[in-house]
């Protein structure tokens, strides 16, 4: 995102809106009774939200034409974006939403997500890399369906293409399924991670419901000193093969 | 993946908060799904007229739910703020049996025993499993109760703390200010209704 020098009229209400903090509001050199707001470009993660706020009135906000690998920050971080790997807007995959038709988790297995840079800090993607090298080497083979998997030098050791390492997004997700025997190591890996990333990042668990509370999974989780929250997704198993 | 996983908050308030989605099946059903979503989408906004989206096309604050519900291809986004409309929306949704799937998200407990009210029996359920790494950075709880709602991130915590000033100095009403945070939320996801009871309490003098 931009912001047009000329047109801004230094009124600052579009700094609020940006998720990331990247706009600027600072006294314009050339004339320092005014101030003017500008964006951080090394910060900004081009989501978009200053853009669709609608609250710049002479129209100087503007989305600039961007371009490999810069690119990489607005696929990942607006979800108007649909990547043309996936077909999937924003971040992720269809994961459990899609499932009782899918059958993409099957039962002995968990689905597991790694997403970098939530709740509101946004992270750089070697950060991603960095847990992605350490899962890899515990086993874990990347969900071929999610964006950052296209991303991947080297799907079997998570290196990133070199290029992107350094992008901003708001956020980015890590897919993958683990045998009952790797929940415990991937877990201890990313125990291990919490303590070597700048940013932040949630994970997540997917299993069928018998395995709440008494199953092995959450089990190996609460061993772990890992948080469940109460609250989180159900799929309500209504969909069904429509296409002929 | 996982945009409505993560909210946080205390029990009570998470128990006023349900967000409901849509997903075709790519390869299953995404042909001709339009019009299958936009008869569902017309089904759960008889319940809730809290939020609604597609985060393809925009939110119903930016555009005529009209307009969205023309322009759906992969899903849609609402939020429900009790458990009543919440189970009559997913009978009609199966007794109707349109045929894409539908997600809920909400405290376990209630989403469950709405299910089993709905006569829904779930296959498959997706745990949080918390924030970890550099936790300075990221927002205080009172304020990430309003970023979380956003499951994209594009509620930006700066703004939530200047409704929150706002509303002090009597610049702008709280239901306002509820809506001018849910309108980042492209999918629909944000609930006004909790926001609001929020703002309202950090805002008590």
């Amino acid at each position: 995102m931009r912001i047009n020098r000329d047109k801004c009229v230094g009124c600052g209400r579009c700094v609020s809106y940006c998720p990331v903090g990247a706009i600027q509001f600072f006294q314009d050199e050339q004339n320092p009774k005014k101030k003017k707001s500008k964006i951080d470009e090394d910060e900004c993660v081009e989501c978009g939200v200053c853009f669709r706020a609608n609250v710049c009135k002479p129209q100087a906000i503007y989305l600039p034409e961007i371009m490999w690998p810069r690119v990489v920050r607005r696929a990942f971080s607006d979800p108007m974006v649909e990547h043309k790997e996936t077909g999937v807007p924003g971040r992720g995959t269809e994961e459990l939403k899609t499932n009782e038709i899918t059958g993409r988790f099957k039962r002995g297995s968990w689905g597991m997500a790694v997403e970098l840079g939530r709740p509101g800090v946004g992270a750089r993607l070697k950060e991603l890399e960095l847990i992605a090298m350490a899962l890899a080497e515990k086993g874990v083979v990347f969900e071929p369906q999610n964006p950052v998997t296209h991303l991947f030098e080297d799907v079997k050791t998570g290196k990133l293409k070199p290029e992107v390492r350094n992008e901003k997004v708001l956020s980015a997700i890590i897919e993958f399924v683990v045998r009952p025997e790797q929940l415990e190591p991937v877990l201890q890996v990313l125990k291990e991670m919490a303590g070597k990333v700048e940013s932040v990042f949630s994970v997540d668990l997917i299993t069928h419901p018998e395995e709440e509370e008494k199953g092995p999974a959450l089990k190996i989780v609460k061993k772990m000193g890992f948080p469940v929250y109460p609250n989180g997704k159900v799929n309500l198993g209504l969909g069904r093969v429509l296409n002929k | 993946m996982t945009h409505s996983l993560h909210r946080t908050g205390d029990t009570e308030s998470l128990k006023k908060d349900f967000p409901m989605l849509t997903h075709v099946a790519r390869g299953y059903n995404d042909i001709g799904a339009g019009e299958r979503l936009k008869q569902m989408a017309q089904i759960a906004r008889k319940y809730t007229d809290l939020h609604f989206g597609d985060c393809k096309v925009g939110n119903k604050f930016m555009m005529p739910p009209e307009e969205i519900m023309e322009k759906h291809t992969v899903g849609w986004q609402v939020v429900f703020k009790n458990k009543k409309s919440l189970i009559a929306c997913m009978k009609e949704l199966k007794e109707k049996n349109i045929g894409i799937s539908v997600v809920v998200s909400g405290l376990f407990d209630e989403v469950f025993e709405c299910c089993q009210k709905a006569g829904i029996t779930p296959p498959l359920i997706e745990f949080a499993l918390g924030v970890h790494g550099n936790k300075d950075k990221i927002w205080p709880p009172e304020i990430l109760d309003f970023v979380t709602m956003c499951g994209h991130g594009l509620v930006s915590g700066h703004l939530v703390r200047k409704m929150v000033e706002d509303i002090k100095k009597k610049k702008i009403t709280i239901k306002k200010a509820s809506i001018e945070l849910a309108k980042p939320c492209l999918c629909g996801i944000f609930n006004p209704d909790r926001a609001a009871k929020l703002l309202k309490k950090m805002t008590r003098f």
